[in-house]
């Protein structure tokens, strides 16, 4: 009969539809430079790489993968990269399916989060054997800062940490001095520098008697309204010898005077000395305009300030972050590293393990992106420590301070969510509200984000 | 007693034992698409809220504990507060600007075609380049907006003016949809009444007030209810435009759920977050009904 056909049909396109629904195979993430890789032949290992890098270092990773794969035609590491927050994202989901990828990249003060929920391995059995991948061979703080409760989870690939840009001409113009790329300047040195660079629209300085300070036209330095300000407080904070979170790790540790303290200094730039911008937003592109003659940030700017220099003759030049409480130094700091994640296939392993050693060993390539690489042979090198403006990075990697490793650390510290850390700094320095109470605020959210299971 | 049956009794138990199929044949794809992605995972979300999962490992039953803590959450507080002044803010400008091109566009002249393309091409551009389009347009130095202004207002880094930021950049990217549907529902209305109202000595604000406005009525309900759930769950502008800062000046519900689920990986508290939404979603839909149906009885 028709109908019955008919029936039959539906019933059939149906569960047509929902097989086709359920064996669509898992899409690996989206990501933005994956190419689409055709299939390994027999024999070969596929590793499959994620990494949250977007910018021009992508383009570094994807060379050195390539090049990888063309010395080692028994495996294949296919590299996806996507921006890191929804690489975690992609992570959880895929470690959740069971089909993590074989080598994931992330921050060491990102570990223990993952490490809590059980998606990444121990690796002090895993790498025993490794002629490569041992304590000596790297750099200590870089080493030290990939365990989580005493155990290693992480192969550290490079740090980074905050440095000060300046720029020559602006120098130049005011007269003043550049400095040296180590030591660190102390306070008075860098407030000096900072009222002279201070220019209003009469040419005069924030040092001279007269100036307008409603009519700037060059600050001497940038003051950060997103997650850098508290990267900056961090810095600030620890010259004062600061601590954070309890021991442990169940309640904040702030000592509120000294919090308050280093806010106060970088608030003071913005509001009483009137030597930085507020509410800033585009750092680097301030900079490059000559809208600021200095810049705090990170070795990874180095590229962008060597391109500028080439074609409009942008002139440069970099120091240490300022030592501005005079006690031992200390500069807010990270870095990457590679971990492997629980979910995935134990039979790659090995193959993992082999790809990361060449990787520690091969990583000069990668420091092309203004990174400091973490392996002692490759940091030591000449070639290495000659490369334009990392004098001064490479004198702060000893002193760089991570953030600590706690399972909350998103909760805290999240630059893209209304964190403790985030609503204190934009508090303080877009509403100049009073860092005593914010960093009040922030200690109690800190603790009862701490104190939850 | 068979004798006594209705005629057409027998006749109506027949059609009610043979089911059409054809029809769900039809709706299968739909059918298909609805339960495994909207039904199905929000049921899943429902059972989530009653749990502490975290995307990994076995999720544990902790009853009513995510909601609990929901009402002693001051970050919750803040997304709630700050979709309500969202909405508020929003949802005006959306209707009244959609009812206002509509009519504009409604007139027979000239740039009338380019005009209504001119006002629904912002609604089919991705809100993720909206949003970098309008952080550029609201930057405060260099931003078109305060060019245009001659002034220098921190819109997206001022707590005080963020949230007006992305009211423009919401309004400006949504209003064509509604503009749509109220042309839509102007072009239901039949031209005769206009002329019968003409013959009658109305003149043309008359006609608006007397036979447009109460006609349009339909319309505008339904532009209103969808218009005040798309602004309540408003998410990828603050995302892509502010992330909810400065502070928690501009952190929505929505932004608040992808927050705690995907960024803090507590799975149960998002989806408590989620639910409460759903429920507010509800009981106004439910208030607007009541007073719709009220209203047409006032009208007719």
């Amino acid at each position: 009969m028709q109908t019955g056909n008919v029936r039959w049909m539906s019933l059939l396109l149906i569960v047509v539809l929902l097989v086709a629904g359920c064996a669509a195979p898992v899409a690996p993430p989206a990501g933005e430079t994956a190419a689409q890789q055709p299939a390994a032949p027999e024999g070969v290992v596929t590793l499959e790489f994620w990494g949250g890098w977007t910018g021009p270092d992508a383009n570094t990773m994807q060379a050195i993968v390539d090049r990888y794969n063309a010395e080692h035609p028994n495996v294949r590491v296919n590299l996806s990269m996507q921006a890191w927050s929804p690489l975690f994202d992609a992570f959880i989901a895929a470690s959740s399916a069971g089909s993590a990828p074989d080598i994931l990249a992330m921050h060491p003060q990102e570990l223990a989060q993952f490490v809590h929920l059980g998606l990444i391995l121990p690796l002090d059995e895993i790498v025993a054997n490794s002629e490569v991948i041992k304590p000596e061979n790297y750099l200590e703080n870089a080493w030290e800062g990939n365990k989580v409760d005493g155990k290693l989870y992480g192969v550290p690939l490079d740090l980074h940490m905050h440095g000060l840009y300046y720029n020559k001409a602006a120098f130049e113009k005011a007269g003043v001095a550049v400095p040296p790329s180590t030591p660190p300047v102390n306070r008075n040195e860098f407030m000096e520098m900072a009222k002279r660079l201070t220019i209003d629209a009469n040419g005069k300085s924030a040092a001279e008697e007269g100036f307008d300070a409603n009519n700037i036209v060059q600050y001497a330095i940038n003051a950060h309204t997103n997650h850098h300000a508290f990267f900056q407080w961090w810095s600030l904070y620890n010259q004062l010898g600061g601590q954070l979170i309890s021991e442990d790790g169940k309640s904040c540790a702030m000592d509120l005077d000294k919090a308050a303290q280093a806010w106060q200094f970088l608030q003071d730039l913005v509001y009483v000395h009137k030597v930085a911008p507020q509410g800033q937003t585009d750092y680097p592109r301030d900079f490059l305009d000559g809208r600021t003659a200095m810049l705090v940030d990170g070795p990874w700017r180095i590229p962008q300030l060597e391109q500028a220099a080439a074609e409009s003759g942008f002139r440069w030049g970099a120091t240490q972050y300022p030592n501005i409480f005079g006690g031992e130094f200390a500069v807010w700091g990270s870095g990457h590293n590679f971990t492997l994640p629980s979910k995935a296939d134990p039979n790659k392993q090995a193959a993992a393990v082999a790809f990361l050693e060449w990787m520690a060993a091969n990583s000069a390539e990668w420091a092309k992106s203004g990174q400091l690489p973490a392996f002692k042979a490759i940091l030591e090198s000449e070639e290495f420590q000659q490369m334009e403006g990392r004098a001064p990075f490479i004198a702060s990697m000893p002193y760089e301070k991570l953030f600590p490793a706690t399972p909350k650390y998103n909760e805290i510290f999240a630059s893209n969510a209304p964190t403790p850390m985030m609503v204190m700094a934009q508090r303080i320095m877009l509403e100049a509200a009073d860092p005593a109470a914010e960093v009040k605020t922030a200690c109690e959210a800190i603790s009862a984000i701490l104190a939850t299971p | 007693m068979r004798i006594l049956a209705p005629a057409g009794f027998q006749a109506r138990a027949a059609a009610r034992k043979r089911i059409h199929w054809t029809p769900f044949l039809f709706l299968a794809p739909y059918l298909f698409l609805f339960v495994s992605l909207r039904l199905g995972p929000s049921l899943i979300g429902l059972a989530i809220s009653f749990t502490n999962w975290s995307a990994v490992g076995v999720p544990q039953w902790v009853g009513l504990a995510n909601y609990q803590a929901l009402f002693i959450d001051p970050r919750f507080r803040d997304a709630l507060t700050n979709t309500v002044i969202f909405t508020a803010m929003a949802v005006p400008a959306l209707v009244g600007l959609g009812l206002a091109f509509a009519l504009f566009l409604n007139q027979p002249h000239r740039g009338r075609g380019l005009g209504r393309v001119a006002v629904f091409t912002p609604y089919v551009i991705m809100p993720t380049v909206v949003g970098v389009l309008w952080t550029w347009i609201l930057e405060k130095d260099f931003g078109l907006l305060n060019v245009l202004l001659g002034r220098q207002i921190p819109w997206l880094v001022s707590p005080s003016w963020a949230m007006l930021g992305l009211v423009l950049a919401a309004v400006w990217s949504m209003v064509g949809y509604n503009t749509v549907l109220f042309l839509a529902g102007l072009q239901d209305i039949p031209t005769e009444l206009y002329e019968a109202a003409r013959i009658d000595g109305a003149n043309a604000w008359r006609s608006f007030w007397s036979l447009t406005l109460p006609l349009l009525a339909p319309t505008a309900f339904l532009v209103l209810m969808l218009t005040i759930i798309n602004t309540f769950q408003v998410f990828d502008l603050v995302y892509v435009m502010t992330s909810g800062g400065p502070g928690t000046s501009t952190l929505t519900m929505v932004q608040y759920v992808y927050t705690t689920a995907f960024q803090f990986f507590k799975f149960g508290y998002g989806s408590a977050v989620a639910m409460v939404m759903f429920v507010i979603l509800v009981i106004v839909a439910l208030i607007q009904t009541r007073a719709y149906r009220r209203g047409l009885e006032s009208i007719y």
